[in-house]
């Protein structure tokens, strides 16, 4: 057993545990304490080292931690060693192309790694002076976001929405988009959701080669796993852990870094999971009272400062559709820009399922993106709200009782939901159309064309999967010549 | 789990679009009974007078009147298109519209000048929005159509055919043929062509009758034919009415179904909205009362 400041267990509650410490040696908040359990799985008796992390000091040398794993074959009066920090992750070099759990462990059997430096997950965000203030737009290449919500390089963009909408695909999507044409590195933090999927996408970059340099797109990126299988003290730090590392390219290398999460609905949500066993009092709808501090602590730590930028994109689960609910609510907040995803549109087939009228950017503004771009994006908008508006009017008395200008209106917003969709480059196996980049410039016009009425002869379906307005003329042939 | 002020607020407003449909389904149904009952009244004299015309024509063979002469050259051809004059009746005007517009299009490429009337405020409404120019915008003829408003009207085409300024003149209007089907039809008003095959269903069953003229037939077609001209436009606008007020009647009955069909769905999302956000704050004060003892 190593020395050190050695206290006993007391008390186990789920995924919470109580230890007892002498009282002129108290561990410090956010300190990690370690334990050595011994699990029997399948008549096999192995040890395995149990992290926990002190969340409250309870007085009398009474200290509670949450279990960053699963606190099966603990017992009371177990020595427990305070490691007198914080958990820290390896960071640097060494961890590209790697995946890690959230104390910085290996588990892609891929052998130990080599890093000189660990940090510790808990850190104040940077200095208000040290932000940074450009302000630039993110090509995706996918058209309803370079129009409606475009990304800002260095900011925080969030695609919200329900279930089984596409948050996953997307956030893939941009992965496959942004990771391959991008000269610096990218983490990605998978956060309570599908191990299948991680690992699919773990597959994925393995292959997937970053422009024409031939490298592959792991080699630049770290991958840190805290799925739906673990307990909730995992999927509450897994996100730092990430973060951690992706703060460390921005400031010692000062590269451009991706960090990518998927999903912080599931941070807040094992924070309320264990809230309760902490002893707060549960707050609105359930959620724990400190949801807001726990989001901004994050939130404000993912941030570009003048040696670098960290641009990040977060799928948010929106429980039961409802946006109000607090925990999408408070990270919306943080967000420079906003997808919504919305299942009424999914469920039409027009995927990406972007809400086009909800969906919105801080940048969508003639300041940053262009008188021209900025008139079209509105104009779009203009169009689909009014059809929107006559929405009810049209399923109750049909669309002959329009008015002759709602009727144009009506058609051409028809013809724009549907060019907003878009065929992806990780969905070419189920739609069966190749992926498509559309440069801004063309996304600007062929909007502006469809706007002003210049393709109001082509055919609804012809505006589906295609990218540039030209490519939606094609279809319209080939649709014709069937 | 919608906002719940939101469902409130659309779900008056459907139910005051309800109220309306529901009104006027009641009072096309009214309407189209009067007009029923007049298009049907004065069918029976328009097809014995078609008849009539019919056999005299096949009588006095080799007959020959200024209004069934196809005028050999100048002129404009008029299209007359019968439109309502107030809107929700469905697809009524858009269909008329449609028939008319294939027909100007056929016309025109055929190389004739087209004199376009649009009768009915809906009608002159879409050509305006459309940039499309009419010639003629006749909408001082109201839901019931007499004759002596419809009669100038026929009377001044059949001048001016007769004077050579108009090559042909065709109606296009909503034919009445039951309450459940009403077609789109041209129908070609000058020249006076083409009487038997138009009559197909009267003219074989009755055999060849030997007429003694008394006046001579040319007295008697002069009488005739510009009242069969006259009295076929008032036909179709009559038609056009009921029509029209069996569309309206149709449009209307869906729309309140839908409406119907909108409102109970909003109150269901409403009643599941308003449960929901009580079952909320239960838990909420339950779970602080509980973490509170």
């Amino acid at each position: 057993m190593e020395n050190g400041n050695y206290g006993k267990v007391t008390q186990v509650i789920g995924s919470t545990l109580d230890a007892h410490f002498p009282e002129e040696n108290l561990p410090e908040i956010y300190n990690a304490l370690k334990l050595e359990v011994e699990r029997t799985v399948l008549g096999e008796t192995a040890k395995e080292v149990l992290w926990c992390e002190v969340a409250q000091l309870l007085g009398g040398g009474q200290v509670r931690a949450v279990a960053l794993d699963s606190t099966d074959g603990v017992q009371r009066g177990m020595p427990i060693l305070d490691t007198g920090s914080p958990i820290k992750v390896p960071v640097g070099e060494g961890t590209l192309g790697r995946v890690f759990n959230l104390v910085g462990e290996t588990i892609d059997d891929r052998g130990p790694i080599e890093v000189e430096e660990w940090h510790p997950i808990h850190r104040e965000p940077p200095k208000m002076s040290d932000l940074s203030s450009k302000t630039e737009m993110f090509d995706t290449g996918i058209k309803v976001i370079d129009l409606l919500c475009p990304l800002v390089r260095g900011g925080k963009a969030g695609l919200f929405g329900g279930a089984g909408v596409g948050k996953t695909v997307i956030i893939q999507e941009l992965i496959a988009r942004l990771a391959r044409f991008h000269s610096g590195y990218s983490c990605f933090a998978g956060v309570g959701e599908r191990t299948r999927e991680g690992n699919d996408l773990w597959l994925e970059m393995q292959e997937a080669k970053i422009g024409d340099t031939g490298k592959r797109v792991i080699d630049q990126t770290v991958m840190v796993f805290g799925q739906m299988n673990e307990p909730p003290g995992a999927r509450l730090r897994v996100a730092l852990s990430a973060l951690t590392m992706a703060e460390y390219f921005r400031d010692q290398t000062g590269a451009d870094t991706l960090l990518f999460i998927d999903n912080i609905f599931r941070f807040s949500q094992a924070g309320s999971e264990v809230s309760a066993l902490l002893g707060r009092m549960p707050s609105a709808v359930g959620y724990q009272p400190t949801l807001g501090t726990e989001m901004g602590e994050l939130q404000e730590r993912i941030t570009s400062t003048k040696t670098g930028a960290v641009t990040s994109i977060q799928a948010i689960y929106v429980p039961a559709d409802d946006y109000t609910d607090p925990a999408p609510a408070t990270a919306f907040a943080h967000l420079d820009s906003t997808v919504n995803l919305e299942r009424s549109i999914s469920e039409k087939g027009i995927y990406p399922a972007v809400d086009p009228l909800a969906s919105s950017s801080r940048i969508v503004s003639p300041e940053f993106l262009g008188e021209r771009h900025y008139r079209v994006a509105r104009r779009v908008q203009q169009i689909l709200q009014r059809y929107k508006d006559l929405q009810d009017i049209i399923s109750i008395l049909g669309v002959d009782e329009l008015a002759e200008e709602d009727k144009v209106i009506v058609r051409r917003a028809r013809k724009i939901e549907r060019f907003l969709s878009q065929a992806f480059y990780v969905a070419e196996q189920f739609t069966g159309f190749p992926g498509t980049f559309v440069s801004r410039e063309d996304t600007v016009r062929s909007f502006e064309e469809l706007c002003d009425g210049k393709w109001d002869h082509l055919p609804d379906q012809a505006f589906l999967y295609v990218g540039t307005i030209e490519d939606a003329a094609k279809r319209a042939e080939e649709i014709e010549s069937e | 789990m919608a906002n719940r002020r939101v469902l409130i607020k659309r779900r008056d407003a459907v139910r005051n679009i309800h109220k309306i449909t529901r009104t006027m389904q009641m009072i096309a149904n009214v309407r189209f009974q009067a007009a029923f009952k007049r298009a049907v009244a004065s069918k029976p004299y328009t097809e014995k007078l078609a008849k009539l015309v019919d056999d005299l024509a096949r009588a006095a063979k080799g007959i020959d009147h200024p209004l069934m002469r196809q005028p050999e050259e100048g002129g404009v051809s008029v299209l007359m298109v019968i439109t309502s004059t107030r809107g929700l009746c469905g697809g009524y005007n858009h269909n008329v519209l449609r028939t008319a517009g294939e027909h100007l299009k056929s016309l025109e490429a055929g190389g004739e000048r087209v004199e376009l009337q649009m009768v009915g405020k809906k009608g002159v409404a879409y050509l305006k929005f459309a940039g499309w120019p009419m010639d003629r915008e006749i909408t001082d003829i109201g839901e019931t159509p007499r004759f002596d408003e419809i009669e100038p009207l026929a009377n001044e085409m059949m001048e001016r055919f007769t004077r050579g300024e108009i090559r042909s003149v065709d109606v296009v209007y909503m034919k009445f043929v039951s309450t459940g089907k009403q077609i789109p039809v041209v129908e070609r008003l000058l020249p006076l062509t083409g009487l038997e095959s138009e009559n197909a269903e009267v003219a074989p069953a009755v055999a060849e009758v030997q007429y003694e003229f008394s006046p001579d037939p040319h007295e008697l077609l002069n009488e005739l034919l510009p009242a069969t001209v006259r009295i076929a436009l008032f036909q179709a606008f009559s038609d056009a009415v009921v029509s029209e007020q069996v569309s309206r009647m149709v449009a209307m009955t869906a729309a309140t179904e839908a409406a119907e069909d909108i409102i109970k769905r909003l109150t269901q999302q409403y009643n599941r909205a308003r449960q929901t956000a009580i079952t909320m704050e239960l838990l909420d004060i339950v779970g602080g009362a509980n973490a509170l003892s």
